[in-house]
């Protein structure tokens, strides 16, 4: 793992080192589901995402959350003999997110922006305490056996938050823009062209 | 403006009594502006537990506690408040100690590189007591004068000599400045959360905003332990939030305490150079957009192109009711990187402040030093600062998600690494600052204005908890 050219704060409270790659932080929770659970996560949560609208709006518009992503496993990845094939007595909810930010932040905004979207995903798993009060679903989602310490984990821009990128793309197309058109500008009209940039982008800085 | 002589009995929405008997005083409210001279003394407690302890049931009987006062002013507060050396100091078992927060435990100093506290805000620049774990008790002494002052702290100096063996690690005289301003001109203090039960004449700016336009008042347990916080205020199991073994969670809180130098010459060279290029106002009018707030403490919200003509007063009900989101999403009024909009930044991290309603803190902070000549513009080397002191039921939650997230770092404003631009630290990280509007102005990366010269995390008992230390029922 490279040093982050410009490490930013250190945010992952409770996180392992291992899950931390410059500003990007990694979370992966497999919890065990119980029976009733398949059917309601495979009709309901899985086939139905429209039935979820908005708690997955609501996902996206929280920029600190880089993605989220749910995935119902049965049994173990088959690699070839000579492993056997296994089908898990209990189906899991195996759970990765990478974010920025503070650890509890990020499980705060679980908690009180999507809590019933929250409930509607780990609901039917052993041991959820519900969205609210956060302590006992910080404390669900941070006991050892569920949090999973990632093996490997890389972040191509390390010093940028999702955040910091879209602001870069965003001016760089402003940039673009300018460049399209700079040879065929007075320096008078260059300096409105840059000081219009200048106000355009102003959200980019 | 204090209102402790207030006689209602104060009481939590859910009806539970707030035992303001056993909560010590200048927490929940102000001690008022009366009381502006003010002496924090730290002590080693080098002559052993029974010392220590003996010395803590002393210090108990002249702790000042929230209840109404009665009569008329009394002449200076006295309050304690213990490092977690400090316990281990008094002999506590290990097991209670276990039971305070892991950051308390840890540290201010451990969790520096966490703070911003590198570079030249790093411990090895701070004063030996806050890095070599002597620091064990904070004694604040407030007083209505500066004769009232010697005499409370020459009777704490002779407490300490007849209980044996403690040593004054450091003391810091502190005292506001004329019009209630810090050094760098600003007047200071005027949002603090507003508390059921407690402040709720403060609801409106001090509260939760709500997308109703309404705001309401934070759970008690969001600032003293032992109450529901906001997690936990609608818990049909009743569950408290966690706080240290009994007594010691019952009325206490956590404290942070922080030395902060400040190099007024250098800003006010810094802002004078650059409001040469502003073209949008003048200096004052920079000297705002950069706190979020006039001189006098009128928000740039309200009164976005020039002062109030009267002077501001941030009592009067309604001064401090503004948001971001209505009409300032851009910050062609209040800048998204002031300081007052990263502090505190109400509604402008969007979900009805779901974001930032638990990261509020109870501010106390008095300048140290005397005042640099107006209009001087080269230092005279005279040490002068802030005292920040706050109070928060969880450190780790409150005070350092404000200062990690939201002034050290700038993402979650959509400011890249930007650091607050008036307390930011190292230049490098990137700590500059646009001023948006129509004409945008830039402010180069500087070099830091406000160094780290100290601190500590502590804790501040109930009274009970207090007297329980000093007979030693915990140790």
């Amino acid at each position: 793992m490279s040093p982050p050219v410009n490490a930013g704060p250190q945010t992952g409270t409770g996180t392992p080192p291992g899950n931390v790659n410059g500003q990007a932080i990694a979370i992966t929770v497999f919890s065990t589901v119980k029976r009733w659970g398949v059917p309601w996560l495979k009709a309901l949560v899985f086939n139905e995402p429209k039935l979820l609208p908005q708690t997955l709006l609501w996902l996206q518009k929280l920029s600190f959350i880089h993605f989220a992503r749910w995935t119902l496993v049965t049994e173990l990845p088959h690699n070839g003999a000579p492993q056997p094939r296994q089908k898990l007595r209990h189906p899991h909810l195996y759970f990765e997110s990478n974010f920025n930010g503070g650890w509890e932040e990020y499980i705060d905004a679980f908690s009180y922006v999507l809590g019933p979207g929250m409930t509607a995903f780990w609901g039917s798993s052993y041991g959820f305490p519900g969205p609210v009060p956060t302590a006992p679903f910080k404390a669900y989602i941070q006991t050892s056996d569920l949090t999973l310490v990632a093996s490997h984990f890389y972040a191509a821009y390390p010093e940028s938050t999702v955040t910091m990128i879209e602001q870069s793309l965003e001016l760089d197309g402003y940039l673009d823009e300018l460049r399209a058109k700079v040879d065929k500008l007075s320096p008078d009209e260059f300096v409105e062209a840059f000081d219009a940039l200048l106000a355009k982008g102003q959200r980019c800085f | 403006m204090t209102k402790t002589d207030d006689a209602r009995p104060a009481v939590t929405a859910d009806g539970t009594p707030i035992e303001l008997a056993d909560i010590q005083g200048d927490i929940l409210r102000a001690y008022g502006n009366a009381y502006d001279c003010t002496t924090y003394v730290w002590i080693g407690l080098t002559g052993g537990p029974q010392a220590g302890r003996d010395l803590v049931a002393r210090l108990a009987e002249e702790v000042t506690s929230a209840a109404p006062w009665g009569g008329g002013k009394p002449t200076h507060h006295v309050n304690v408040a213990v490092t977690a050396d400090g316990l281990r100091a008094l002999g506590v078992r290990p097991h209670v100690i276990d039971s305070f927060s892991h950051e308390f435990r840890q540290g201010m100093k451990d969790r520096a590189e966490r703070l911003g506290d590198v570079g030249r805000n790093d411990p090895e620049h701070w004063t030996t007591c806050f890095t070599d774990g002597s620091a064990h008790l904070l004694v604040t002494v407030n007083a209505l004068t500066p004769k009232r002052l010697d005499e409370a702290l020459a009777r704490l100096r002779s407490v300490i000599t007849e209980t044996h063996g403690h040593t004054i690690v450091d003391e810091q005289a502190a005292k506001m400045l004329p019009g209630s301003r810090e050094h760098f001109g600003y007047a200071d203090g005027f949002a603090q959360p507003a508390i059921e039960g407690v402040s709720e004449e403060k609801t409106r700016g001090g509260g939760v905003p709500q997308s109703s336009g309404r705001w309401r008042p934070l759970a008690l347990g969001e600032f003293i332990l032992g109450y529901p916080d906001e997690d936990t205020r609608d818990d049909r199991e009743r569950r408290l939030p966690s706080a240290p073994d009994a007594p010691l969670g019952r009325n206490g809180t956590y404290m942070v305490w922080r030395r902060l130098e400040q190099d007024v010459a250098r800003f006010r060279r810094t802002v004078s150079a650059a409001a040469e290029r502003y073209e949008c106002g003048d200096e004052a009018k920079l000297r705002a957009k950069i706190v979020g707030r006039w001189d006098d403490g009128a928000p740039l919200s309200h009164y976005p192109d020039a002062p109030p003509e009267d002077t501001f007063d941030g009592r009067i009900p309604g001064a401090n009711d503004f948001r971001f989101l209505d009409d300032d999403v851009l910050g062609a009024k209040c800048p998204i990187g002031a300081h007052v909009r990263r502090t505190n930044p109400r509604d402008a991290l969007g979900w009805d402040g779901a974001l930032s309603f638990r990261h509020r803190i109870i501010r106390r902070g008095m300048p140290y030093g005397p005042e640099l000549p107006k209009r001087a513009t080269q230092d005279d080397g005279q040490e002068r600062g802030l005292v920040f002191a706050c109070f928060n039921a969880s450190i780790s939650r409150q005070f350092e998600a404000i200062q990690v997230q939201w002034v050290t770092d700038g993402n979650v404003f959509g400011l890249g690494h930007d650091s607050d631009f008036l307390m930011g630290g190292e230049p490098g990280s990137g700590r500059s600052m646009v001023i948006q509007g129509e004409c945008p102005f830039y402010l180069a990366p500087q070099d830091p204005f406000v160094s780290t010269r100290g601190g500590a995390y502590l804790f501040v008992p109930g009274l009970d908890a207090l007297r329980a230390l000093g007979v030693g029922h915990v140790s």
